[in-house]
């Protein structure tokens, strides 16, 4: 009997809340935002949806059809394929432009000097995608700048067909994606480390660490939040990838290096199949989301832990 | 520390070998490209030739002054609305503030594939597509949810007491927002918008998918084309187009750093 009471009791006082004074002039300042959030994100994102269980060419209207899309989808080899191609790509960016980046900013924090160490990798940052692409498909040519440079200095690979062969294309373009990538990390964990408070790294050296394990056990440990946003931004970003392998291979030759972001824009755009494109944009969202969720939860319940 | 430096200075060499390839390649003219070999260096005078014939020919004069727009007035524009949004919360107290702010905030967590089509579709049926004012809207809101995360966060830094005074003064909410708020947020407002406008200048998805004609596309979208059909008869011509709508970028983004990275570094995490 007495618990109902009990929170009845915790309930009037909130009732009797006075009002906000400027509840009125607060929702005219949050309402544009939401508003234009709603209308041009979510209600696409909505209908997007809706479209992926319709048979819709863009003409006329969509015709339901169920999970039919869906079973398309997964029976498609080349679907499959950029299924694959993603997984390579967001393995390769939290590899690569991630643990380069972190090395940039270990190496060149504390330095006089730091930005002007810094600066080569900030360049490529600034570039287009579409202009990495233009670069690199210039130096990756077949017998092109890259090919003639190892042939030059005798080693293996000149021969190789950068752009052409799969997978070795993917792999290469992340490449290019590190080299545009990386500086904007070294640029985060740069922020980071300034941020990592002196006096327990003055006392783990005075107690004599140094070196790879004052980092390991202090410095490293001390990142972690940040090193949480890096990775989790990477994983995102690398799942949307679009713009680099649109100006390298427009996800060819044939359909052996696409990703998903350009499996859905092929299948929307270029072959007028709307509704497949929706679902492959939905299962895009779908593992994005996914991947972010699980990948936060497991960072939250590590930090925790600690 | 010599060490380190030694390191540091050898990547950032071989980060520049793409950069010097494309400034050597860029300088020599399509018709004597096969007299030079790659690794060697071009001259000036062919540079500024096929920059010129990339902006004329290649057509990126004629997106350039489009692009200009959309990557100046969208964020500003974002920049407002993030702020608004944030002042709403923090110092208005708005009811369920966090929920509204994950509202905002959880869009950027989508691929933008998702609203790709529909958009297309919806432009066409409002005669948006194809147009300046289609394009500024997307872009605002793409930029939005970005903006809205940092102000609130740069606003939260500020003590409640500032807007209490301001109230006891007289001043309008209106006005608070304007005049003290927004002046004393400057370096986070200045830090998004350097961010969105290089982002949106270097977007290709939005200007490929709802734009059609040379003077509304923007100039990245111009670029790609510019390769697809320049890109084997004259390879020079493509990369002097993409060092030339590189430039504002980079410059933008190299000039800026330091603010940049103060601004974000108060805002974030």
């Amino acid at each position: 009997m007495s618990l109902p009471t009990a929170r009845q009791a915790d309930l009037v006082p909130q009732q009797r809340r006075p009002k906000n004074q400027f509840w009125l002039s607060s929702i005219g300042f949050v309402a544009p935002g939401v508003l234009l959030v709603a209308v041009v994100l979510y209600l696409p994102f909505l209908w997007t949806t809706y479209i992926s269980f319709t048979e819709y060419n863009g003409l006329g209207d969509p015709e339901f059809i169920g999970i039919e899309n869906y079973r398309d989808m997964f029976a498609d080899p080349a679907f499959l394929n950029s299924v694959l191609n993603t997984l390579y790509w967001v393995v390769g960016t939290i590899a690569l432009p991630v643990g380069l980046g972190l090395l940039i900013a270990v190496l060149s924090h504390g330095l006089p000097n730091a930005t002007l160490f810094r600066l080569p990798f900030l360049i490529p940052y600034a570039l287009s995608g579409v202009a990495v692409g233009v670069i690199w498909s210039f130096v990756l040519q077949t017998n092109g700048a890259l090919s003639q440079a190892l042939e030059f200095f005798n080693l293996p690979g000149s021969e190789l067909r950068w752009l052409l062969d799969a997978p070795l294309n993917t792999f290469v373009m992340i490449g290019a994606s590190t080299w545009q990538g990386a500086g904007v990390n070294a640029l985060l964990f740069g922020i980071g480390l300034q941020s990592i408070p002196k006096e327990p790294l003055e006392a783990a050296r005075v107690d004599g660490a140094s070196g790879f394990t004052l980092f390991r056990t202090m410095t490293w440990p001390m990142l972690a939040p940040l090193t949480t946003v890096v990775v989790g931004l990477s994983i995102v970003g690398s799942l949307k990838t679009f713009d680099i392998i649109w100006g390298m291979t427009k996800g060819g030759p044939g359909r052996v290096s696409e990703t998903l972001a350009l499996t859905m824009y092929k299948e929307t755009f270029v072959n007028n199949a709307y509704g497949l494109g929706a679902a492959v944009a939905l299962f895009l969202t779908v593992v994005t989301v996914l991947a972010s969720i699980l990948y936060l939860r497991r960072q939250l319940a590590h930090s925790r832990s600690i | 520390m010599i060490a380190r430096k030694i390191v540091l200075a050898i990547l950032g060499l071989l980060w520049l070998v793409p950069v010097y390839l494309l400034l050597a390649n860029a300088s020599k003219l399509p018709a004597e490209f096969g007299d030079y070999g790659l690794w060697e260096p071009g001259n000036i005078g062919a540079l500024l030739t096929n920059m010129a014939d990339a902006w004329d020919r290649g057509r990126l004069s004629q997106g350039i002054v489009s692009t200009a727009i959309y990557a100046v007035v969208s964020p500003i524009i974002a920049v407002l609305i993030g702020a608004a949004a944030g002042f709403a919360i923090v110092a208005l107290r708005l009811r369920n503030g966090f929920f509204w702010f994950v509202v905002i905030f959880a869009s950027t967590i989508f691929p933008l594939q998702m609203i790709l089509m529909p958009l297309f579709v919806g432009y066409a049926e409002t005669g948006l597509f194809n147009t300046r004012v289609g394009m500024i809207l997307v872009y605002t809101v793409i930029a939005t949810p970005f903006s809205a995360f940092v102000m609130r966060n740069f606003f939260t830094g500020i003590a409640h007491q500032v807007f209490e005074a301001a109230v006891m003064d007289g001043a309008s909410t209106w006005r608070i927002f304007w005049r003290i708020y927004l002046p004393m947020s400057t370096s986070a407002l200045v830090a998004i918008f350097i961010l969105q406008a290089t982002f949106i200048w270097n977007d290709l998805l939005l200007g490929l998918t709802l734009t059609q004609s040379s003077e509304i596309r923007p100039v990245i979208t111009a670029l790609s084309a510019l390769q697809s059909t320049y890109g084997g008869s004259a390879m020079s011509t493509v990369l002097a187009g993409g060092l030339l709508v590189s430039l504002p970028t980079v410059i933008l983004f190299l000039a800026t750093q330091r603010a940049f990275s103060r601004g974000l570094s108060l805002g974030q995490f």
